[in-house]
């Protein structure tokens, strides 16, 4: 047997080799495509055929057809926007607080001293149970809203940071110290960037965090947005308006969280296919 | 000029310590280090080498003692090589090399060129917008001591800068690092365990003893510059290699076993 004979074999089963593990790939896809169609379709079976009761299980087709209603006479967009507003305002807020605490408590031992352990505590206290003590004093406004979002976010972003700075490498901050970086210089080039990757993992949380938030506080002390749009439905019972606003508030965390992790990749280039 | 700064330390002591009780690193440690000179330290580990150096760059604090750095009139801070984890990772080559000069101040244009000039000189212009976890261990470094030559300091102080690295890389490391050192004669110190290394590099080889750590023995290496590799085969080298070790056996010995 010639050279040429074995490395052109060689070369065949390395290719076979390949394209068998782009065909798995390509079948992972199509499993995870095909799981959630089947399932609706199975929903959509049962539905026209009784098995369920569909005055409580709306079928999907009438989901779709009460969604493309509330698309044409413009209440969909009203309550996703009031909602996507509220979580934006209060989510940036609180984010950009969260961090700029969370940065000055992970670098100054005194203020960590100070402000951890209440911090912790309050961290634990659910946010929605303090939503009538912001109606007490805001009324029913935008103001206590918002604020329900603003503090959840808070933090979880100060608590994420902290952590993210306590997790910077010491040999990297004395390397910084060493060639003198100091205040705004040392946040900017060594301790933002360094305590990042922990910022969008918390980022990631904060946003389920604030989607629940914002549909709880919408269903008790609101009369626009997508969790009032739910509650109201119940109240009324139209099943049909529930679930479109019930798929409105997964697509919508669905979303963000998707941006979130585009966000990251933008952000974090030098995590980016990391060697182990 | 720049170049010109030595640096001096006398009767430096520190303690610190564990539980209750005090833990001598360092006793009565005194240093004159010529301008644009190049000495190595060794000594046993846990001696209080690497302590040593980071009191005489100023990031650890000294018990009693005094350190003096150089006769410069702007004061440029003493440039660091670590061993390893010492470059950014959310940095690019580029970025980290330049970091030193940023953050005294040096304007962008002058600091783009210093920066692209020393990328350069250690052989990593290809990889300038490189990650260093896109790097092998050995680039990494040399991103380390481009980063420290850039910033245009007198004074480097390394510690075990090439201790990372395998045997290969570090015997050409070792190379370049003479090169590089031998054209610009900046005044270094540099902690090693390694005594070739040490003979290679260094003009004077100081021998530390066990803790509490006190310079036993001030060696003056003897091969004329430029030096290269070779000289690893002259028996003045093998002499000298020989009598560093028996002077660090017995030491090292003993804080293996207490280690």
């Amino acid at each position: 047997m010639t050279g040429h004979d074995r490395d052109s074999r060689t070369l065949t089963a390395a290719r076979a080799e390949r394209a068998r593990e782009r065909r798995l790939r390509t079948r992972d896809l199509t499993l995870a495509i095909l799981t959630p169609v089947a399932l609706l379709a199975l929903w959509e079976v049962a539905a026209r055929f009784g098995w369920i009761d569909v005055r409580v299980f709306s079928s999907p087709s009438e989901v779709a057809a009460q969604g493309a209603e509330m698309a044409a006479d413009g209440s969909l967009a009203e309550h996703t926007l009031a909602t996507l507003a509220r979580l934006a305002v209060g989510g940036l807020i609180g984010a950009v607080l969260g961090v700029a605490v969370g940065l000055l408590m992970g670098t100054s031992r005194a203020l960590h001293a100070a402000l951890g352990p209440t911090f912790s505590a309050l961290y634990a206290l659910p946010k929605v149970a303090i939503l009538p003590i912001l109606l007490f004093i805001f009324g029913l406004t935008e103001t206590p809203r918002i604020l329900s979002v603003v503090i959840s976010v808070f933090f979880i972003m100060q608590i994420n940071t902290v952590a993210g700075v306590h997790a910077i490498d010491a040999k990297l901050l004395e390397a910084a110290r060493a060639y003198g970086a100091r205040g705004i210089d040392r946040f900017r080039h060594v301790i933002l960037p360094g305590a990042l990757p922990y910022i969008f993992a918390g980022a990631r949380v904060a946003v389920g965090t604030g989607v629940i938030v914002i549909t709880a506080v919408e269903m008790l002390a609101s009369n626009t947005g997508l969790g009032y749009l739910i509650w109201n439905s119940w109240t009324l019972f139209m099943p049909d308006k529930m679930y479109v606003g019930l798929v409105m508030v997964s697509l919508l965390g669905a979303g963000l969280t998707a941006v979130f992790a585009l966000l990251e990749r933008r952000a974090i280039p030098w995590r980016r296919g990391r060697r182990a | 000029m720049t170049t010109t700064a030595g640096l001096e330390a006398h009767g430096v002591s520190k303690v610190f310590f564990s539980g209750s009780d005090p833990v001598w690193a360092l006793e009565d440690v005194s240093l004159d280090l010529a301008p644009g000179s190049f000495t190595c330290i060794v000594g046993p580990s846990g001696c209080g080498k690497s302590t040593l150096l980071r009191i005489v760059g100023g990031l650890e604090p000294l018990t009693s003692g005094e350190v003096r750095r150089g006769r410069t009139e702007e004061r440029i801070p003493e440039a660091f090589v670590f061993q390893e984890h010492g470059v950014f990772p959310w940095m690019t080559v580029l970025d980290n090399v330049a970091f030193g000069l940023r953050m005294s101040g040096v304007p962008s244009a002058e600091r783009l060129a210093r920066t692209r000039d020393w990328i350069a000189r250690v052989g990593l212009s290809a990889f300038e917008g490189h990650y260093p976890h896109q790097l092998s261990g050995g680039m990494r470094q040399r991103v380390a001591i481009a980063r420290a030559f850039a910033t245009g300091s007198p004074v480097l102080l390394m510690d075990e800068p090439l201790g990372a690295l395998d045997a290969q890389t570090r015997q050409l490391m070792q190379e370049e690092l003479l090169t590089l050192w031998e054209s610009e004669r900046k005044t270094v110190l540099m902690v090693t365990h390694d005594i070739e290394e040490a003979i290679l590099l260094g003009d004077r080889i100081l021998v530390m003893s066990a803790r509490p750590g006190r310079i036993v023995h001030d060696i003056t290496v003897p091969f004329p510059r430029p030096r290269t590799v070779g000289i690893e085969r002259d028996p003045g080298f093998v002499e000298l290699r020989h009598r560093i070790w028996s002077l660090l056996k017995d030491d090292v010995r003993a804080s293996e076993e207490t280690a």
